[in-house]
């Protein structure tokens, strides 16, 4: 087996029922219900190795968390291939368990009424850890996420984030080879997003864990992930190196400027594409490969108050990407994962 | 071996979470005793009019009573908490985490959490079957006994099999709720020797909804009536039952479809 994760064509379709809106709509339902068939995931295909922090991007509904089930053997496949660590996902065969883990961030596996060891010392009997494994596994977990005094905690007691600490803790006890983390920093306030972002980075490279992350913070993925997965409406639209991605769409760096004086649009328009302007500021997009010439000659020439370089917005970029805006990103995926 | 285990600290992990609430386990323990006396003077007001209840006696049918709060004990410790469990777990796609786990699926859902506070009424249902054959001043003989332990296991194994496919179909028809208070509907019976209903009755109480092997054949065990039929019909029934239900979730695991993202 080449990769350690092979998807080949996966399609995953649903039925779902369909109801119209108010009292009626509802009545009709109960009766005689429409389904229609959801195209969840449709023909995607990519191979990860092992060791890789691949992100998965893409707007609600995209199929992300569909692959990512489908990865954990939790649903079945409408059609396509899926090959893990040797395993196929859906027959679920306790081998292939046990050397992977999925967390998600909006469903938590504790139990609520008690302390997060009471979960751990659950886990460790499913998956069978050793008592010695699983003491220097802990110390770890602990040192790494700080979890000291969280332990002796009812679940319920403790904060958002204090609980994803634990989930994470929770989920990593059997030491997985394969992490699945599914939005794992939802809800999260800055600091403790960026506490748990360095503790994946971490535990990647200590372990050479394989990691799939789906995540709408941008920063989790631009932190975390060389690669990235673009998923919409079921479709595959990129997949490759992060960076190539955005020096394809987006070849060009943000210049900020501030005036003192209301500027000469037409003058700017030499170095540049103007953005925006408005009053006393501009933007203006000037090609990445002549930015700092571009920005000698700027200076030179035009009254400037402030000068500010920027790369572009990521979110701009990926949104980009999803109106379709891009176009042949496709055709250049194998070539932007050979480089 | 490794099941017991686990079932031993599923066991006490939901005996932790109790006694995180000891006021909610004084007020249970109070309801099982008003439950039990609801029966008991229930069968009582029927006595007073009658020698026997479908060919049972007050004694007699007292076995039948506490069998009744027995398995009455056992569903509300094992099965119902598990099976409402189940349903939640299904409808906001947290059954993800029983799914992922090196376990067999069927048995880490049904056997997770226990409501340990029910076991008073397990308790209660032996000591009502002691008083009754107190009563009777009889004392079942060994081979009695063994064959009662292995209809009682029958008995459960087929509760717990009606309760699983129940269960079950929250898969497709995610809330199942009525069902499961259908279901203890018709238990209610239980507390009746089969024998008091006639005809069709009877016999949905006995292969439909088999009610009658729950309560009434194990009573008939124990006190020694039980015919060959009737005990290999409760082995193949439980077996059967079980098998089924086993089948039935591993269908339903297939057609999971783990809601929420």
């Amino acid at each position: 087996m080449a990769h350690q994760i092979e998807v080949d064509r996966l399609s995953k379709h649903y039925q779902v029922h369909e109801k119209e809106p108010g009292l009626m709509g509802s009545l009709r339902a109960f009766f005689a219900r429409k389904y229609r068939v959801v195209k969840a995931v449709e023909g995607v295909s990519f191979n990860i190795d092992a060791g890789e922090m691949v992100g998965f991007l893409g707007p609600n509904g995209a199929g992300k968390t569909t692959t990512l089930k489908v990865l954990s053997g939790l649903l079945y496949p409408t059609s396509g291939r899926v090959n893990v660590l040797g395993f196929i996902p859906h027959q679920r065969q306790n081998e292939y368990l046990k050397q992977f883990t999925l967390v998600m961030g909006q469903k938590q596996q504790l139990m609520w009424d008690l302390p997060p060891m009471e979960t751990f010392l659950v886990n460790r009997a499913i998956y069978e850890v050793p008592k010695g494994d699983f003491a220097a596994i802990l110390k770890e977990l602990d040192d790494l996420l700080e979890l000291g005094p969280l332990l002796k905690k009812q679940v319920r007691k403790l904060s958002l984030g204090e609980r994803m600490k634990c989930e994470l803790a929770a989920a990593l006890l059997h030491r997985p080879k394969v992490l699945f983390l599914d939005e794992p920093t939802i809800g999260l306030d800055v600091t403790m997003q960026a506490r748990i972002r360095d503790f994946i980075a971490e535990y990647n490279r200590r372990h050479g864990a394989t990691v799939i992350l789906t995540s709408h913070y941008m920063a989790d993925v631009t932190a975390l992930c060389e690669r990235i997965i673009v998923i919409d409406r079921g479709r595959l639209l990129y997949d490759g190196n992060f960076r190539a991605l955005i020096e394809r769409v987006a070849p060009y760096k943000v210049l900020k400027l501030q005036f003192e004086r209301p500027p000469d649009l037409a003058a700017l328009a030499q170095f540049g594409t103007v953005a925006r302007a408005d009053g006393l500021t501009a933007v203006l997009h000037v090609p990445r490969a002549h930015a700092t010439d571009m920005a000698a000659r700027l200076l030179s020439q035009v009254e400037v108050d402030d000068i500010n370089f920027e790369e572009p917005a990521v979110e701009d970029i990926i949104r980009q990407v999803f109106a379709g805006q891009v176009d042949g990103l496709l055709s250049e995926t194998g070539m932007a994962r050979a480089s | 071996m490794r099941y017991a285990r686990l079932f031993g600290l599923f066991l006490k992990a939901s005996f932790l979470v109790e006694l995180e609430y000891r006021a909610n386990f004084a007020a249970r323990a109070m309801v099982s005793v008003f439950w039990a006396g609801v029966t008991l003077v229930g069968a009582g007001v029927f006595y007073s009019h009658t020698d026997t209840v479908g060919g049972w006696t007050f004694d007699e049918a007292l076995v039948i009573i506490g069998l009744f709060t027995f398995m009455g004990g056992v569903i509300q410790t094992f099965l119902q908490p598990n099976v409402q469990r189940i349903i939640e777990m299904i409808r906001l796609g947290t059954l993800d985490f029983v799914l992922t786990k090196p376990v067999n699926s069927q048995f880490m859902a049904s056997l997770r959490y226990s409501q340990m506070f029910s076991i008073v009424d397990m308790l209660l249902g032996v000591a009502i079957v002691v008083w009754a054959l107190f009563r009777l001043r009889y004392a079942p003989d060994l081979l009695t006994l063994a064959q009662f332990a292995l209809m009682l296991v029958m008995a459960i194994l087929i509760v717990y099999s009606i309760w699983m496919v129940i269960a079950t179909l929250a898969f497709w028809l995610v809330k199942v709720n009525n069902m499961a208070e259908l279901f203890n509907s018709v238990y209610d019976t239980g507390r009746f020797p089969v024998t008091t209903f006639q005809g069709l009755i009877r016999l949905a109480l006995t292969f439909v909804v088999p009610i009658a092997f729950i309560t009434t054949f194990p009573a008939q065990s124990l006190l020694g009536w039980l015919d060959a039929t009737t005990l290999l019909a409760a082995v193949a029934m439980g077996v059967g039952l079980f098998t089924a239900s086993a089948l039935f979730w591993r269908r339903a695991v297939r057609s999971y479809s783990s809601a929420g993202s």
